[in-house]
């Protein structure tokens, strides 16, 4: 399953919340968060990083992985929070009135 | 060139650098996840790549069109700002692509470098003893120790430079005239032609556009008569380059076959003087009949070509000096004649990658003097753009803020500023090039003043737009990037909370800073003005001084224009004839007061000095002491028609022709200097010639050059002399002598349809002409100085009325607490005043550095003249507090109630 169109962003913001990944750590990060459900390809997330880095969300630095290999990694900047922040809310208002419209219909007369 | 290639090589390594990154960070992610998790790399990199490039754009959209917004938000502020930055990037442009075409290119031929240039070193009367003196476009270069280096060589030195094959591969010769009659397809003009030896096209090493170039074989005597035009020539006579070859044109009335014609971009060997052209030297004899064969091939003592080579591979030019120069001087030693052996040339061999430097020598320094003029005008235009932009930063300081503390980051907020000044400029810039356009062909009237063979061309060409792009993107830069900085600065929280009524809360020291640096713009446009001020002054004073020069005639209501018979196939023998014919003619029309002739006008430009001695017996050789004077040959009433007084005895006549007893006129001063009490009668000797009688004492008179002191002169009966085959004649009008040019050309025509007329002109104007170079000067830095004015009163009213506008609320306050109008007003140009002054302050050691340079460009002027310095101050206090009392005059009339309730 993919996620809506626009939503990569704020997933990837999300991934970066807790500390910083490379690029392979944030699709296993979104992968494992969602239980599977959600398996982006590396095709997709990747320029998704490079435009977020860009706009000055994310910034990257070479450092070491946990099995000692040299590898990106990107964390959250002021900016980045700023915008997960408007994301997630802007993403909560739209959820919510989705799901008021999609309430379980009232049984219809058999 | 180099800057271009160097930017983009720059951009490219940046690109370069990021996409090898890109790589590394794949190629470590394929080593960390497991090898099929990834998908497929190469597609994930090129959606990056594309994702970098896509949003570049959108944030350049997104940036000019905020840019044309804020813009169009402010149209009064944009058209002052495009429009002064398009009069100083014109201005440079314009005298740029002189300074480009004079200075800067090299000849257009392959491998330059390689080209040397002929010259020898000499005394300052070197020429003066040699036998001939050519009119060209050369010019006489005078060493620190008042040695000269001159260009021309005999004809026979030729040989010389062509014999030594171990040090140059080829040598060529070549002469300039001026004034060549081509009648090609029906129509005849006057034409700038160079006359050149079988090896100048080889030498120079070009390839013809058509056809095929002089060679060695055309240029021997008795060789049918060939000509090579110019690509411009060529075209516009006969469409097409191709069509052109194989045809028949005429020149100075002989048939000519065109073998071929010129690359486009060749212009001869003097930079700025195309040649439209090409003959071979040896066809001048045919062609110009007044060229003795004989004496212009033959003669090893008259000077008249101009001579360069081409070294050999590997050889330097200090190793061909050595070569040469000893044999030169052999030459010289066997075969200079008698009176040119006191002062023996030394050869010099200099670089001719840019050409002969006659004209450069000419106008280097005023274009110098130009060029530096127009950058300060450019400076305080950027200054006054940079002091806008800060005054507009300044008000847009709360939006600045609001978009700072939403996230926008700082280096955002710059870019956005440099792309609207980058979008200024480049406007600014299109424009200037319109301007220059148009400043081109001013510069270029102003400086021929109506000389009709003028041989100054610039153009807008490649490298001249190359720089002026990257001006004007270098003055985007300068004057917005300070702005930038000044308005990102901006805590957050205070501009945030900052009303009109200003900031009293950081009143202090931060306030200091912004004001100091439009302060110092400010005072940096005045200093600069007061150069440019000053300068006028000192070119305008320099200007009246040479036009109050005591010319010794009367220069009003003459009319000057010159016929060259030879040009239209007159034998010798039948010019004196002709000459009087035209003038009888001119004699009988209405309007004509008096008419004469002399072979050249006054200032003749050039000219021969020769040693007088008085004839007296008997004579005692060793006390005899002659004395340096100008010899020059003139027609019947020549002194009445010019208003030469006559002092004494009588003045030539039409009886005085050859078979006569030889006469001579003298002036005042050559009286004098030979202790002549009584002249009238006295015989005196000048050399190649039997002695004269002295029949009449004129009064003095300019000679060669307005600015040389009126010189001792003897004139001759033009009549007794041999014929020349140019001949200018004077006119004495009634009234306008402008009015009389039609009749003129009417007049010769009717006599002889095949005889141009040609510089027809005013006595006036051709004084001027003498005195272009200084006109041109005067007026421009007069333009450039009220140019510079008004920029920078442009400058202070905005700094002013901006000033006015952000302190509405304080005004509003001091006034309803009692201020007096005349306090709040004084309050505005004091502040004003104070920069005023320190901007004086600092221009006058500038200004006094700087005339010192101009000071060889002065007549009659002492270049620290406190005089114009006191009057440029005074213009400039005066214009700058016009320019700010209108805004601070606003101020004092606020009404206190509404100033106070707009907060």
């Amino acid at each position: 399953m993919e996620p809506l169109h626009g939503l990569l962003d704020m997933l990837v913001l999300r991934s970066l919340v807790l500390g910083p990944l490379h690029g392979y750590g944030i699709a296993k990060s979104i992968r494992d968060r969602s239980h599977d459900a959600l398996d982006i390809e590396f095709g997709s997330l990747y320029p998704a990083l490079k435009r977020l880095e860009l706009k000055g969300w994310v910034s990257s630095k070479w450092e070491m992985s946990e099995h000692n290999r040299r590898a990106k990694f990107y964390r959250l900047t002021a900016a980045g929070k700023q915008q997960l922040h408007r994301e997630h809310s802007q993403w909560r208002d739209f959820a919510s009135a989705i799901a008021r419209v999609m309430r379980p219909a009232p049984e219809e007369p058999s | 060139m180099s800057g271009w290639s160097r930017l983009t090589t720059l951009l490219r390594s940046r690109r370069r650098a990021a996409e090898r990154d890109m790589q590394d960070e794949l190629e470590a992610l394929r080593a960390i996840a497991g090898p099929r998790e990834l998908g497929n790399l190469t597609i994930a990199a090129e959606n990056a790549r594309e994702t970098w490039t896509v949003l570049w754009l959108a944030r350049l959209v997104q940036d000019v069109r905020y840019a044309l917004r804020s813009i169009r938000r402010n149209l009064a502020f944009t058209a002052l700002a495009v429009l002064s930055l398009a009069l100083g990037i014109g201005a440079n442009t314009a005298i740029y692509s002189f300074t480009e075409s004079i200075l800067l290119r090299s000849l257009p031929v392959a491998d330059p470098a390689s080209l040397v240039v002929m010259k020898w070193r000499g005394g300052r009367d070197s020429l003066v003893h040699a036998k001939g003196i050519t009119f060209s476009t050369s010019g006489t270069r005078v060493e620190a120790d008042g040695a000269r280096i001159y260009t021309q060589f005999p004809f026979p030195a030729l040989e010389i430079f062509q014999r030594n094959t171990d040090v140059l591969s080829s040598a060529f010769c070549y002469f300039v005239d001026a004034r060549l009659n081509v009648t090609a397809s029906d129509e005849t003009e006057t034409l700038k032609g160079h006359y050149v030896s079988g090896d100048y096209f080889r030498g120079m090493g070009i390839a013809p556009a058509a056809g095929r170039l002089i060679a060695g074989d055309d240029d021997r005597p008795g060789a049918e008569i060939v000509v090579v035009l110019s690509h411009r020539f060529s075209r516009t006579r006969f469409g097409t380059i191709d069509r052109s070859v194989g045809q028949t044109i005429r020149v100075n009335n002989r048939p000519a076959v065109v073998i071929g014609v010129a690359p486009a971009g060749f212009f001869g060997a003097e930079p700025g003087y195309v040649p439209d052209v090409y003959l071979p030297i040896r066809t001048k004899a045919l062609l110009d009949s007044s060229t003795n064969e004989s004496y212009y091939y033959n003669e090893p003592g008259y000077y008249w070509i101009e001579v360069m080579g081409r070294l050999k591979p590997g050889v330097e030019r200090p190793r061909a000096e050595a070569v040469l120069a000893p044999q030169f001087r052999e030459f010289l030693n066997t075969l200079a004649p008698e009176n040119q052996r006191r002062d023996l040339g030394q050869l010099r061999i200099e670089d001719g990658a840019g050409g002969l430097d006659s004209l450069r020598l000419r106008y280097q320094k005023p274009v110098y003097v130009l060029l530096g003029m127009v950058a300060l005008i450019l400076l305080i235009a950027c200054a006054n753009v940079a002091n806008l932009l800060l005054a507009r930063g300044v008000a847009r300081r709360r939006e600045i803020a609001v978009r700072l503390s939403i996230g926008a980051s700082r280096v955002r907020i710059i870019r956005q500023f440099l792309t609207e000044s980058l979008l200024l400029s480049s406007t600014a810039g299109a424009l200037g090039v319109a301007f220059a356009w148009w400043g081109i062909r001013l510069l270029t009237l102003m400086l021929a003043n109506g000389r009709e063979n003028f041989t100054l061309h610039a153009e807008l060409n490649a490298n001249v737009l190359i720089v002026t792009v990257l001006v004007s993107l270098l003055t985007g830069v300068l004057f917005g990037l300070a702005p930038a900085f000044q308005a990102t600065r901006a805590d957050v929280l205070p501009a945030l909370k900052d009303a009109r009524i200003g900031t009293p809360v950081d009143a202090g020291r931060r306030r200091w800073g912004r004001i100091g640096l439009s302060g110092a713009l400010v005072v940096a446009q005045i200093a600069l003005s007061l150069v440019l001020v000053v300068a006028a002054g000192l070119f305008g004073n320099t200007l009246s001084n040479l036009q109050a020069i005591e010319l010794g005639f009367d220069r009003e209501r003459v009319l000057l224009f010159s016929i060259k018979p030879t040009a239209a196939g007159y034998p010798d023998a039948a010019l004196n004839r002709l000459y009087l014919d035209v003038r009888d003619r001119l004699r009988g029309t209405p309007g004509v007061q008096a008419v004469s002739l002399s072979p050249r006008p006054l200032p003749s430009g050039g000219g021969t000095m020769i040693v007088v001695r008085e004839a007296a017996t008997p004579p005692a050789p060793s006390e005899q002491r002659g004395i340096n004077a100008g010899i020059f040959s003139v027609g019947p009433e020549f002194f009445t028609t010019m208003r030469i007084p006559l002092k004494a005895g009588r003045e030539f006549t039409d009886r005085d022709v050859s078979g006569t007893a030889p006469v001579a006129m003298v002036n005042e001063k050559l009286a004098r200097l030979l202790n002549l009490p009584n002249p009238i009668g006295s015989r005196i000797r000048v050399p190649r010639s039997d002695t004269l009688e002295i029949v009449g004492v004129v009064g003095d008179a300019l000679f060669m050059r307005l600015k040389d002191e009126l010189p001792p002169m003897v004139y001759l009966p033009y009549l007794q002399g041999g014929a020349q085959g140019l001949m200018t004649f004077e006119i004495r009008a009634a009234a306008d002598p402008a009015s009389l040019g039609q009749t003129v050309r009417q007049i010769v025509r009717q006599m002889d349809s095949r005889l141009a007329v040609f510089d027809v002109k005013t006595q006036t104007m051709h004084v001027d002409q003498a005195i272009s170079q200084e006109i041109a000067l005067a007026r421009l830095c007069t333009a450039f100085a009220a140019l510079a004015l008004v920029i920078a009163c442009v400058g202070l009213y905005g700094t002013v009325a901006f000033n006015v506008t952000r302190r509405t609320g304080e005004i509003g306050i001091r006034m309803a607490l009692g201020a007096q109008r005349s306090r709040i007003l004084w309050l505005f140009l004091r502040n004003v005043l104070a920069l005023e002054v320190l901007g004086l302050l600092v221009g006058i050691p500038i200004v006094l550095a700087g005339s010192r340079f101009v000071a060889s460009l002065m007549y009659g002027v002492r270049p620290n003249d406190p005089l114009p310095i006191v009057v440029a101050v005074m213009v400039l206090l005066a214009a700058g507090l016009a320019a700010s009392y209108v805004p601070a005059r606003r101020a004092s009339s606020i009404d206190p109630i509404a100033a106070v309730r707009c907060e």
